[in-house]
C-alpha cells in the first residue's frame, strides 16, 4: 500500500509498536523502552516527576526551614502561592514553544533553566529569597504541557488518553513522593553529623541533580516525533515550520480551549491547593503528629499512580463505544462527583471517615484530570501546544484562586473552605455542557451530518497555506481521529472506514 | 454521708484522671521557683555563646511546698514577639499542648539549694527573642510548679539569639557551579542540534 504524502524515506521506518498513518503508536506498552514511542513516554514522565519533586520539596521540610529562615505563616502561605503561580504563564508559553521547537527541547530547556532555582534554594537566607526560589522552581511544572504534547504526538487516538493520563499521573506522583523522600534524605544527612540548618540545604541538591540528569536524558535519548526531531524534519522539508502568531491565534480563538482551561482549574487546580493545605488540615483538626499528617498528605498525591491514568484509560474505553460524546459525559460526571466528595470532606468529623472521603475525593478529582486530557488532543491539531498550555495554565490559575479565596488568612475555617471549594468545583464543571464538536457532537447535541473531521481540522488552515501543502499532518490526524464518532454512528455512516488520506 | 463520700471520691478520681491525661493547666501552677539567666551583652550567637541559669525555691513560700518536687526541667521559651503569626509556637494553657518552650536546657533532680548551669546555645536554636522557664516535676513526671526569669506578661529580661545560617562556603560554590553547568550544557545541546540540522540539509 503506497502512502501518498510527504514521507521521504526510501524505506518506511520499522517500529516496534503498531502505528497509524502518522506513525503514532496505536498501542501502549507500559513497561517497554522501545524507541521512539515508549522511550518518549518513559523520559517524559520521569522528567516531569523530577520537576514535581523539586517544586514540592520545601513543604515537608518547612518545620526546619521556617526556623532557619525566620518565616511567619504569612511568608509560608505566600511562598506556597508563588510556587504554583509561576507556572500559569509558563504553561502557556510552553505550549507555544512545543508547537514551534518541539517538546524535547522545550521541556529540557525549561528544566535546565529552572534547576539553578533549586540549587539556589540551598543558599536561601531570608523570607524573600525563599519566596523567589519557590517561585522560579515552580516554573518547572510547566513541563506538564510538553509531556502531554509529546504523548499526543507519539500516540494515536485510541490510546492517547491512556498515554496522557499515565504520563501526567506518574509525574504528579512527584508531589506525593517528595513528602516521603525529602524527610528521608534530611534524616540520612543529619545522621552523618550535619546540623539541622545545614542538612536541609544539602538535601536540596538531590532533587536538583535528578532534575538536571533527567533533562540530559531527554535531550540525548528522546525524539520529538515518531519520524524524527523537529529541527531535522524541518530542515529536510518533512515538517513545515509554522508561524508563532498563527499558531497562537488559532489556539486562543478556539472557545473549547477556554472552557477546558476553566474546568481544569477545578480538578488539577484543586489538587494543587489541597497538596498545600491537607497536612495542616489533618494536623490541626485531628491533633495528629506531624509525620502522621505528612503521610496522609502524601497518600493524597500518591493516589495519582492509578487515578489519573485511570481517568485517561476510562476516556479511551468510553470513546470506543460512544466517541467524543462519551468522553465529555464521563468527564462531567467524574469531576462533579469529585466536587460532591469535597463537600462531604469538609463536613465529616471523624478521622477515619475523613481519610476515606479524602481518598475518594482524590481518586475522582485526579481521574477528572486524566479525562480532561483525553479531550484536549482533539480540540486543535495545528495549535495542540497552545491548547495544552491554556488548559494547563488554567489549572494553575484555579490553584491560585482557590487558595486565595478559601485558604488565606482566617476568613474561613479549613473545613468550611473545603466545603465551599466543593461547591465551586460543581459550578465550574457545568461549562463542559457547552463544548460542541460539529463532527462528533456535544453532551446534549448530536453531530451535524454534513461536517467531517477534515472540515474541522482544515478550518485552521487558510487556502494559501493549503496550496503550500502545510496542512498534511492535520489531514492525517483528521483521518485517524474518525473513531471519535463512536461505534454506532460510525457503523451507520460510512460503508468503509479504511482509507488512505485524500490527496488534495 | 456515703453519697458525699462517693462524690468526693469521684471528684478526686476525676481530677487525677484529668491530670494523668495531661490536662494540667499552666494557670493552675504556682510560681514557686526563682530563675535568673545571665549572659554577655548584645546579640547571642547560636552554637557559640553561653547562658548561665540559676534556679531555686523562693524561700518566702512555706516549708513543705517543695515536698512533691522530684526533678527540675529548665527550658528555653519563645517571647510573645517571636510567636506572632507563627502557630507552631503558640502558647496554650494546657501544658501538654503548649508550644512556647521547645528547647531543653537541662534536667536535674530537685535539690533544696540553688542550682547553676552553664548552657552553650545549641546549633538548632532559631533566631528569636527568648526567656527561660523552669518546671518542677513530681514523681509521676507531671508539672507541679514553675518559675521563669521574666514577669507574668513576659516583657522583661528577654534576650535575643541569632541562629547559625547553616550555610557553608562549599555549598555556595557547589550551587553556583552546578547551576552554571546546567545552563552551559543546555547551550551546548542547542549548538549541537543546530549543527545536526545543518548537516541534514546538505
Amino acid at each position: 500500500m503506497e502512502v501518498q504524502g510527504t514521507v521521504p524515506e526510501t524505506h518506511p521506518p520499522k517500529f516496534t509498536l503498531q502505528v497509524d498513518t502518522e506513525h503514532k503508536a496505536t498501542e501502549f506498552r507500559l513497561f517497554s523502552m522501545a524507541a521512539p514511542h515508549m522511550r518518549a513516554f518513559q523520559l517524559a514522565w520521569v522528567s516531569f516527576f523530577s520537576c514535581f519533586v523539586s517544586t514540592f520539596a520545601a513543604p515537608p521540610l518547612l518545620p526546619i526551614i521556617r526556623d532557619n529562615l525566620n518565616l511567619t505563616s504569612t511568608d509560608i502561605g505566600n511562598a506556597g502561592i508563588a510556587a504554583v503561580s509561576g507556572a500559569i504563564f509558563a504553561r502557556l508559553a510552553m505550549g507555544t514553544a512545543c508547537d514551534l521547537f518541539g517538546p524535547r527541547f522545550a521541556s529540557a530547556s525549561l528544566i535546565l533553566l529552572t534547576t539553578p532555582a533549586v540549587y539556589f534554594t540551598s543558599i536561601a537566607s531570608s523570607p524573600v529569597s525563599f519566596l523567589l526560589v519557590r517561585f522560579f522552581t515552580g516554573f518547572s511544572i510547566a513541563t506538564f504541557v510538553s509531556t502531554q504534547f509529546w504523548m499526543s504526538s507519539m500516540f494515536s487516538a485510541p490510546v492517547v488518553g491512556t498515554a496522557n493520563g499515565v504520563a501526567g499521573g506518574w509525574g504528579n506522583l512527584g508531589g506525593g513522593a517528595t513528602q516521603l523522600i525529602m524527610p528521608l534524605l534530611f534524616g540520612l544527612i543529619r545522621h552523618t553529623g550535619a546540623d539541622n540548618f545545614t542538612a536541609w540545604r544539602i538535601a536540596f541538591f538531590i532533587p536538583a541533580l535528578f532534575q538536571t540528569l533527567s533533562a540530559f536524558a531527554v535531550l540525548i535519548f528522546g525524539q520529538d516525533l515518531p519520524d524524527g526531531n523537529f529541527r531535522g524534519l524541518q530542515k529536510s522539508g518533512d515538517k513545515p515550520k509554522d508561524k508563532f502568531s498563527l499558531v497562537f491565534y488559532h489556539g486562543i480563538i478556539n472557545y473549547r480551549g477556554w472552557i477546558l482551561a476553566l474546568t481544569y482549574g477545578y480538578c488539577f487546580g484543586v489538587e494543587l491547593a489541597v497538596d498545600n493545605i491537607i497536612a495542616e488540615y489533618f494536623y490541626d483538626r485531628f491533633n495528629l503528629k506531624l509525620h502522621t499528617a505528612g503521610m496522609i498528605a502524601a497518600s493524597f498525591g500518591l493516589a495519582n499512580v492509578i487515578s489519573r491514568p485511570g481517568g485517561g484509560i476510562i476516556s479511551d474505553v468510553v470513546a470506543k463505544r460512544f466517541g467524543m460524546r462519551g468522553r465529555l459525559w464521563t468527564l462531567w460526571v467524574v469531576q462533579t462527583l469529585g466536587g460532591v466528595f469535597c463537600i462531604i470532606l469538609g463536613q465529616v468529623g471523624s478521622l477515619s471517615a475523613s481519610i476515606a472521603v479524602m481518598i475518594a475525593f482524590s481518586l475522582f478529582v485526579q481521574a477528572a484530570c486524566g479525562l480532561t486530557f483525553g479531550v484536549v488532543p482533539f480540540i486543535s491539531r495545528r495549535s495542540l501546544g497552545v491548547i495544552s498550555g491554556m488548559a494547563g495554565g488554567g489549572g494553575n490559575v484555579g490553584a491560585v484562586l482557590t487558595q486565595l479565596i478559601f485558604f488565606k488568612g482566617s476568613k474561613y475555617s479549613k473545613e468550611t473552605g473545603i466545603t465551599l471549594m466543593g461547591v465551586m468545583i460543581i459550578c465550574c464543571t457545568l461549562p463542559i455542557c457547552l463544548i460542541y464538536f460539529p463532527q462528533w457532537g456535544g453532551m446534549f447535541c448530536g453531530p451535524s451530518a454534513k461536517q467531517t473531521e477534515e472540515d474541522y481540522y482544515m478550518s485552521e488552515w487558510s487556502s494559501t497555506e493549503k496550496e503550500k501543502g502545510l496542512h498534511h499532518a492535520s489531514l492525517k490526524f483528521a483521518d485517524n481521529s474518525r473513531n471519535e464518532k463512536g461505534r454506532r454512528v460510525k457503523a451507520a455512516a460510512l460503508p468503509t472506514d479504511e482509507s488512505s488520506p485524500t490527496q488534495v | 454521708m456515703a453519697a458525699r463520700g462517693l462524690l468526693l471520691a469521684s471528684f478526686l478520681l476525676f481530677s487525677c484522671f484529668a491530670e494523668t491525661y495531661g490536662m494540667i493547666s499552666f494557670s493552675s501552677l504556682q510560681r514557686t521557683l526563682v530563675v535568673t539567666a545571665s549572659h554577655r551583652q548584645g546579640l547571642l550567637k547560636g552554637g557559640e555563646d553561653k547562658i548561665t541559669v540559676i534556679w531555686g525555691l523562693n524561700q518566702s513560700f512555706p516549708a513543705g511546698t517543695d515536698s512533691a518536687y522530684t526533678t527540675i526541667g529548665v527550658k528555653l521559651c519563645y517571647a510573645p514577639i517571636s510567636q506572632v503569626d507563627r502557630a507552631w509556637r503558640k502558647t496554650d494553657d494546657r501544658v501538654s499542648k503548649d508550644k512556647t518552650c521547645q528547647f531543653k536546657i537541662v534536667s536535674r533532680p530537685y535539690s533544696n539549694t540553688n542550682q547553676t548551669f552553664e548552657w552553650t546555645i545549641e546549633r538548632d536554636v532559631p533566631t528569636a527573642t527568648y526567656f527561660v522557664r523552669a518546671y518542677a516535676f513530681n514523681a509521676e513526671d507531671l508539672e507541679v510548679a514553675y518559675g521563669q526569669n521574666t514577669d507574668a506578661k513576659k516583657t522583661t529580661n528577654l534576650f535575643e539569639i541569632q541562629a547559625i545560617t547553616g550555610r557553608h562556603m562549599s555549598l555556595d560554590i557547589a550551587s553556583v557551579c552546578f547551576s552554571a553547568l546546567s545552563v552551559v550544557a543546555l547551550m551546548g545541546f542547542v549548538f549541537a542540534e543546530k549543527r545536526k540540522g545543518r548537516k541534514a540539509q546538505q
